[in-house]
């Protein structure tokens, strides 16, 4: 069973290869469907959704509360009120905010249409190179390619915003790819004959099939890229990073627990709206099938 | 000084550096495919556990390494602590959620047959579940140590050992003539090293996976 989808980034790879054995099972498991499962969505959406609606936000809640109470009754020197002037926390809180969407938006824009592109019949031939350059890339550490983008292109947050789309376009397209590939030949074959034009097919059949993977892939996208806008700081970016370099360059730990918290926080809470969006904009025929697995 | 005659002049650093960097991934990865497995035999047959199992592996997975590295610090101060603590528990994430899908994933009726035959849990999980599910947990094993890779070069930060400190020691000195050649060899010896770690998985998936279910 070597995966040529072999798991490329952190989130995916783990879900890459849940996937890929989940379809194995489906495959094997269940043939065909029952008619039960045509009343079942409802009740599994419900029982899939609420648990997930409530549990990070309530946890994230409770920790920032609990950071704050502790917060305002730590023992703050110069140097830690330094780092938190002129409402740091919150610009801080912000461009890390920024970056991550900005740097999201293009992964999407870049990936998505790449991917589609590359699943066409003509360029089919050089989608397993992309695949494996995908992979090759993510053998990259995210810290030196955004360092030698910093040296490159100069300090600041654009370099920061370039290395993040280099750094998660390659999952995403992985995903794209994958996801549209794995479609049944039949459904597109089946689209044609009925009279579909390529668009028709690709627009009404095959993104709609696609798109659990696709969200999937954006997920994904969010998530590492939060995580690498924390290494902004190190090449002048800024974001909460800043936060966490301060409190261990000055050993001071407030600072340090309250950046490291806010991003966690902010990582949980990001994760959580991809999980939402996952969900909502699932395309209903799925909803079924996605739900049992 | 040219990259070249940069590694030239500094191979003993690189080298002394590159086997850090290396030993630490690979210790942690030992102790987290010890703990990764472990953890996904006790729970996988329980829906409940396993589930609460791979929800809890993928939501601390969205934790950003260096959050974490720095909720680590104030508990167990900068050094190779943080660094062991922090690369052994992203380690274990794509592992346990991997091994979790490869036992469940096995066929219940191979199960059957050897409950029939008379084998023990033991003997059934070691000599027939475990085998079954091992090309997902290898490819668990793959995923996290190139996760891990990138995420010891950030542990460099927290005193941690290994390239990383290459890279941030070329960023101190940004603007130098080393800036570039120190970033560079860093981030070229880290992926130089997981492609290393990466074929010889493969070579152990040859070697260990058993012919029957050899793709």
């Amino acid at each position: 069973m070597s995966a040529p989808g072999q798991p490329s980034s952190t989130g995916s790879t783990a879900v890459g290869a849940e996937t890929e054995q989940g379809a194995a099972k489906n495959g094997a498991a269940q043939p065909e469907r029952t008619p039960g499962d045509l009343v079942a969505p409802e009740s599994v959406r419900a029982r899939l959704t609420w648990p997930r609606l409530l549990v990070i936000p309530g946890l994230v809640a409770i920790a920032l509360l609990l950071l704050w109470l502790w917060f305002r009754g730590a023992q703050l020197d110069d140097v830690a009120r330094n780092s938190l002037a002129d409402g740091n926390v919150w610009v801080r809180t912000r461009q890390h905010i920024e970056m991550t969407a900005i740097s999201t938006f293009f992964v999407l824009i870049i990936a998505i249409p790449l991917g589609i592109a590359l699943t066409r019949r003509r360029l089919r031939p050089a989608t397993p190179v992309v695949v494996a350059v995908a992979n090759l890339g993510q053998a990259i550490p995210a810290l030196g390619l955004l360092m030698l983008l910093v040296i490159w292109l100069g300090i600041g947050q654009r370099s920061a915003i370039i290395g993040m789309v280099i750094y998660a376009v390659l999952p995403v397209l992985a995903n794209t790819i994958a996801g549209l590939r794995g479609i049944d030949p039949q459904l597109t074959e089946a689209a044609r004959g009925m009279g579909m034009s390529p668009i028709a097919v690709l627009t009404r059949v095959e993104l709609p099939l696609a798109v659990p993977l696709i969200l999937a892939g954006v997920r994904n996208a969010l998530v590492l890229n939060v995580g690498t806008a924390t290494l902004a700081t190190f090449g002048g970016g800024g974001g909460l990073g800043d936060l966490i370099a301060d409190g261990i360059t000055n050993q001071r730990m407030p600072i340090l627990v309250l950046g490291s918290m806010l991003t966690v926080a902010l990582a949980l809470l990001i994760d959580w709206l991809g999980s939402l969006a996952e969900l909502l904009l699932r395309p209903r025929g799925l909803e079924t099938v996605e739900g049992k697995s | 000084m040219s990259f070249w005659e940069y590694l030239g002049n500094r191979h003993q650093q690189l080298l002394t550096d590159g086997f850090q960097h290396a030993s630490a991934v690979f210790q942690c990865m030992v102790l987290a495919t010890l703990i990764g497995v472990l953890l996904a035999v006790a729970t996988y047959r329980s829906e409940w556990a396993g589930n609460l199992a791979t929800t809890t592996t993928a939501t601390i997975l969205t934790v950003p390494s260096l959050a974490l590295l720095g909720l680590l610090i104030p508990v167990v101060g900068l050094g190779v602590a943080p660094t062991v603590i922090a690369l052994t528990l992203y380690g274990l994430l794509p592992i346990v959620r991997n091994a979790i899908v490869g036992l469940r994933g096995v066929d219940p009726t191979l199960v059957d047959a050897a409950n029939g035959i008379g084998m023990s849990r033991l003997t059934r999980l070691v000599r027939v579940e475990l085998p079954l599910a091992w090309p997902p947990i290898l490819t668990g094993i793959r995923v996290s140590t190139q996760m891990l890779m990138g995420i010891a070069a950030i542990a460099a930060y927290a005193s941690g050992p290994g390239l990383g400190n290459l890279i941030f020691r070329g960023i101190a000195s940004l603007g130098s003539a080393n800036a570039l050649n120190q970033v560079l060899a860093g981030t070229l010896g880290i992926v130089i090293l997981a492609l290393l770690f990466d074929a010889a998985y493969i070579l152990i998936g040859r070697l260990t996976i058993p012919r029957g279910i050899r793709a």
